[in-house]
């Protein structure tokens, strides 16, 4: 385990180049390249803000922030779950080829992830000044949460990789998964406005403690609920560590199925 | 002398699918992992290769060559036995592994050095080596979209080239560029070999053997038939051909009469 963990610590250059790579691919092309990673999001932003509280007429306080804030880690989730499926079956030139430690995929996506959640949070503190909605110290939770959260999709990207190397059909049943989480997760209402049997069920959703804390943070300014924080974290390390014992075993056999 | 790769009683199974089940529903629908039969592709093979010699594996096409080589990479791995390998191994197979099409040559050359574990530092050092190897100084910061196959090759192959591993790997591939860049190839590779690097040539052409190795192993539908002196080998082997090629002649001429 020790001589692995030196192993992929002896790849840290390829981890940081495909993680690179990974920003830079991903616009490219396009006219205005990188900056899609920022303007994506704002464009996301405007459209909430125009047709929520015009156009679905909903009463909630700056409606847009409040899907916002808990939008960009569900993007993350997201990203993850269906960007992690094709990561061994796209890079199969390489896999079938190379050796090098198979971790480095699934690190670096998640690192690539974070970045592009650290970016959209960039156009977020702006627009909290705009919406006018105080900054206060308990923001600073941010970067724990970040983290954390990459804990819990670095551990979906080793399951989803890997079992989807052995059946190809994950692939879609994800994204048709995905719609049927998006309305269980509390992203388009609050956990407090649904009854308490639904809400001890939600939990067991690893993303929702975290779009509960993103809000808590950054939208309702309130501090950090360390209970709900330890069971997340522990609940995503559980995760992790189930995705990474799946991985490992399934990986000898990735070049022969491939 | 020292042995850098030792391989022992290994045997590879692989399965052979009459119709290989790739997707869930068909798993589910039938309740069966689907028919296949088990064949060896290698099969209780042992040897040892010393350190700074230059090894050549012949054999005809499905002999188990190229498993060999991959084991020896560790993309694949053997169900049976063991196989030690001491140092760094590049091998001339994977020419161009995750290269990126919108990414300019440079970055590429970056990118596919990173996959052999080199640090920031060695690969930049390397980088002006190997664009003048790959002749294609005034193309290289365009995207490798834009390039030929032929110019594709050649950056790929000069990449692979100065990987400065312990142990070469070459699998039959010294078709790539003009005739000017084969020779350079081909002085390269009796440059590492002056530098003591151990290398190990995958061909089924006898002349390649007699030129460059000094050791010869013959493989025969996964199994190992003789090793030693290549001129010994060369002679038992051609044997072996002509009396398979009469064989088959003498059935042919069994058809046409019946």
């Amino acid at each position: 385990m020790i001589e692995r963990i030196n192993e992929i610590r002896h790849f840290k250059e390829m981890i940081k180049s495909w993680t690179k790579k990974e920003l830079r691919t991903r616009y490219k092309g396009s006219f205005l390249g990188f900056l899609w990673t920022f303007v994506n999001p704002l464009l996301q932003l405007i459209v909430y803000s125009l047709i929520f509280p015009f156009i679905m007429k909903v009463t909630q306080e700056n409606y847009a922030m409040f899907l916002f804030v808990a939008l960009i880690p569900w993007n993350f989730f997201t990203t993850a779950l269906q960007g992690g499926c094709g990561l061994m079956v796209y890079n199969s030139s390489m896999v079938t080829k190379v050796y090098f430690p198979r971790e480095v995929l699934p690190i670096s996506y998640t690192l690539s992830g974070i970045m592009n959640m650290i970016f959209s949070y960039m156009i977020v503190f702006p627009m909290l000044i705009l919406f006018r909605i105080p900054f206060t110290w308990n923001m600073l939770w941010l970067p724990v949460l970040i983290l954390t959260e990459g804990i819990l999709c670095l551990g979906v990207i080793l399951l989803v990789s890997s079992v989807n190397v052995y059946f190809r059909d994950l692939e879609y049943l994800i994204s048709v998964g995905l719609m049927a989480l998006y309305f269980m997760t509390p992203i388009m209402y609050d956990m407090s406005g649904i009854p308490e049997s639904l809400q001890k069920v939600l939990i067991f959703n690893p993303i929702t403690g975290f779009i509960i804390m993103f809000r808590d943070i950054m939208y309702y300014g309130k501090g950090l609920n360390f209970e709900l924080y330890g069971f997340t974290l522990c609940y995503s390390t559980f995760l992790c560590i189930i995705g990474y014992v799946v991985f490992i075993k399934l990986q000898r056999r990735f070049t022969e199925i491939l | 002398m020292n042995t850098i790769i030792k391989v022992e009683n290994v045997s590879k199974k692989f399965r052979l699918y009459y119709d290989r089940p790739l997707t869930l529903k068909e798993r589910l629908v039938r309740g069966s992992k689907g028919s296949y039969k088990e064949f060896y592709a290698i099969k209780e093979v042992s040897f040892n290769i010393y350190k700074g010699s230059t090894v050549g594996l012949i054999g005809e096409n499905g002999s188990g060559k190229s498993t060999m080589l991959k084991m020896i990479n560790r993309t694949m791995f053997p169900d049976i036995g063991k196989i030690i390998v001491k140092g760094k191994v590049a091998s001339l197979i994977e020419l161009g592994a995750g290269f990126h099409p919108e990414l300019s040559g440079r970055e590429n050359i970056y990118n596919n050095a990173s996959i052999f574990g080199f640090t920031k530092e060695e690969i930049e050092a390397k980088i002006p080596n190997i664009i003048r190897f790959s002749e294609l100084q005034e193309f290289i910061d365009n995207p490798i979209r834009t390039y030929s196959s032929g110019m594709y090759a050649r950056l790929a192959f000069s990449v692979a080239i100065h990987v400065e591993a312990d142990i070469l790997l070459v699998d039959e591939i010294l078709g790539v560029g003009d005739m000017n860049f084969q020779a350079k190839c081909a002085n390269k590779i009796y440059e590492m070999r002056k530098q003591g690097a151990t290398i190990l040539i995958v061909t089924h052409d006898m002349g390649t053997i007699d030129q460059l190795c000094d050791y010869a192993i013959w493989l025969d539908h996964g199994r190992k038939m003789a090793e030693g002196a290549p001129k010994e080998i060369q002679l038992k082997y051609t044997e072996y051909m002509m009396k398979k090629q009469e064989e088959q002649k003498n059935q042919e001429e069994q058809k046409i009469q019946e």
